[in-house]
């Protein structure tokens, strides 16, 4: 299960509801977007973040 | 009250003439729709207000894909993205049913089988030259709006399924590439984040390398967004063509008439848009630029991760009068048979070119008609299954999984196709997993590993057969002679 698209989930520190992101986005200083309730944050911002991976 | 969303549209001299002796209309998408709207099973209407941004529309459609009705539906009163009535209706769910699609390429519907994307590879090589016209008779110039009139607020934007980003638009992107002079055609998804900014997710080879190289140059990509044509002109944008390739001569070809092109309003005869579409966005991509797009969900019927994607100003909107807004019902249906059939089409014919043993291809649904194939072969040795396998990855790199059965398995019948894995196959010797392949470009998160299942029945080693009834009895059964009439057989089992 290697050479897919890696992908983290983020949770929102407003709503506090999680969607799928890639992960060229985990870390850089580009502003998420929460699919759910518009408020925009730093990855490292995310309430809880699951990168689990399967190398 | 029900809006007649085409009143007014055939007025141009090339569309308003039909009838025997005289030139008939250019094909577009309301000419398509003229051949269904009559029939409640292929085309319904919605005229109470509906807002695209709160599910309305994918509710309904939801609705009626778990009745398993897959009619095209028309809103005729959409809201737009500020909530507002829009002027434009949204048309979705086209390309519904495998029948639909073959009486849109000229087909009958009993042909909707492997005939039907054998046809749609056929059509490739019958490419028809474009037309061009002059602006002043182009349907889709019949209404201009330049600088901040050109809003992509105003459309009727739908936002399909609870974790997308926002409303996307789901139809095609015309470009072509800085030095070479064809065009390309690729659905792109749009995602307006501003009345003059949408932001694109690009999955085409082709596509990507056009913007890339125009990027390369530091330059604007010019490019058309296309709301609206009819639906063989979009059938014409998804087959496997080399690069070079110009793209309105291959539509011709499935629409079998001339795609009929006029100059662009920005940039003129430089960029030909398509003159018989419902709307076009002319625009221009950044070069450079990035915004964040996604989640959306996707073929897979899964959700495509949050991710940057290049950015789309537009500099004009032309629409014909009584424009129809189309969309695609994402991850279903209609999105699934739009890419599933040229693409089996396209594996069959290179099988019968390349081993002559093919007789049927299928891309079933529950491998969402992308990423798995069940073909049948006339198989007369050992091995035939596998190389058909690796031939159809090669030719088709999203596929995750052949399966290859013989000729007396029904593709299109999935409970043959799983009985042939599950009792001609000996997973050790006829299971065979591919390595380090392209990874596709699905959300799956999946590795680059493929598979192929032959599940045809063994020749080298004595192995049982399927059980048959005799072929000669049940030709001979004729139901009402041997059959007790319902009332009479349920009355003498009560008897008894």
């Amino acid at each position: 299960m290697s050479g897919g698209m890696r992908l983290w989930w983020s949770t929102c520190p407003k709503c506090l509801k999680a969607f799928v992101v890639a992960w060229e986005l985990r870390h850089t200083k580009r502003k998420l977007i929460c699919p759910f309730c518009d408020h925009r944050y730093l990855p490292e911002q995310s309430a809880k973040i699951d990168e689990r991976h399967a190398d | 009250m029900q809006r007649d969303a085409r009143k007014g549209t055939e007025s141009t001299p090339q569309s308003s003439r039909r009838g025997p002796g005289r030139a008939r209309a250019p094909k577009s998408l309301g000419s398509y729709l003229d051949l269904i709207r009559d029939n409640p099973a292929e085309f319904r209407t919605v005229s109470r207000t509906v807002n695209p941004m709160n599910f309305d529309v994918t509710g309904l459609l939801g609705v009626l894909n778990q009745r398993r009705e897959y009619p095209t539906v028309q809103f005729n009163n959409p809201l737009d993205m500020r909530g507002k009535p829009s002027k434009f209706p949204i048309v979705t769910n086209l390309w519904g049913t495998r029948e639909r699609c073959a009486e849109m390429v000229g087909l009958p519907r009993s042909e909707a089988g492997v005939r039907l994307g054998t046809l749609l590879c056929e059509r490739i090589d019958r490419k028809q030259k474009p037309l061009v016209i002059p602006g002043r008779a182009a349907p889709v110039q019949q209404n201009v709006l330049t600088g901040k009139k050109a809003d992509l607020w105003m459309f009727p934007v739908v936002r399909h399924f609870e974790m997308d980003l926002g409303g996307v638009m789901l139809m095609g992107l015309i470009a072509k590439p800085p030095r070479e002079d064809f065009y390309n055609i690729t659905f792109v998804k749009a995602f307006p984040e501003a009345p003059q900014r949408a932001g694109l997710t690009v999955h085409t080879l082709h596509m990507s390398r056009i913007l890339r190289e125009w990027e390369a140059l530091k330059q604007p990509c010019r490019v058309a967004y296309v709301l609206g044509h009819h639906p063989a002109f979009w059938l014409g944008t998804l087959n496997n063509t080399p690069w070079g390739d110009n793209e309105y001569a291959t539509c011709g070809g499935f629409l079998q008439e001339p795609v009929r092109l006029t100059p662009s309003v920005t940039w003129g005869k430089d960029f030909l848009v398509p003159a018989d579409a419902e709307i076009v966005i002319e625009g221009e991509v950044v070069p450079g630029e990035r915004t964040v797009v996604n989640p959306f969900g996707d073929i897979s019927t899964q959700y495509q991760a949050q991710q940057l994607g290049p950015v789309m100003v537009p500099k004009a909107v032309t629409y014909r009068n009584g424009a129809l807004f189309q969309d695609v019902f994402s991850g279903h249906r209609e999105h699934m048979l739009l890419g599933s059939i040229p693409r089996e089409g396209t594996i069959f014919n290179q099988l019968k070119h390349k081993m002559g043993i093919v007789t049927a291809v299928h891309m079933p649904y529950s491998g969402c008609a992308r990423f798995t194939a069940y073909i049948s072969i006339k198989k007369t040795e050992e091995g035939q299954a596998k190389t058909a396998g690796l031939q159809a990855l090669a030719h088709v790199p999203n596929l995750n999984a052949v399966v290859v059965v013989d000729d007396t398995i029904d593709v299109f019948n999935e409970e043959e196709v799983l009985w042939a894995v599950n009792f001609q196959v000996e997973p050790r010797r006829d299971i065979s997993v591919i390595e380090n392949m392209r990874p596709t470009s699905d959300p799956r998160a999946l590795g680059a590993a493929r598979v192929i299942i032959d599940a045809t029945r063994p020749t080298h080693i004595a192995f049982p057969t399927k059980l048959k009834v005799p072929q000669s009895a049940m030709d001979r059964m004729k139901l009402d002679e041997w059959l007790d009439p319902a009332n009479a057989g349920a009355a003498k089992g009560r008897a008894r």
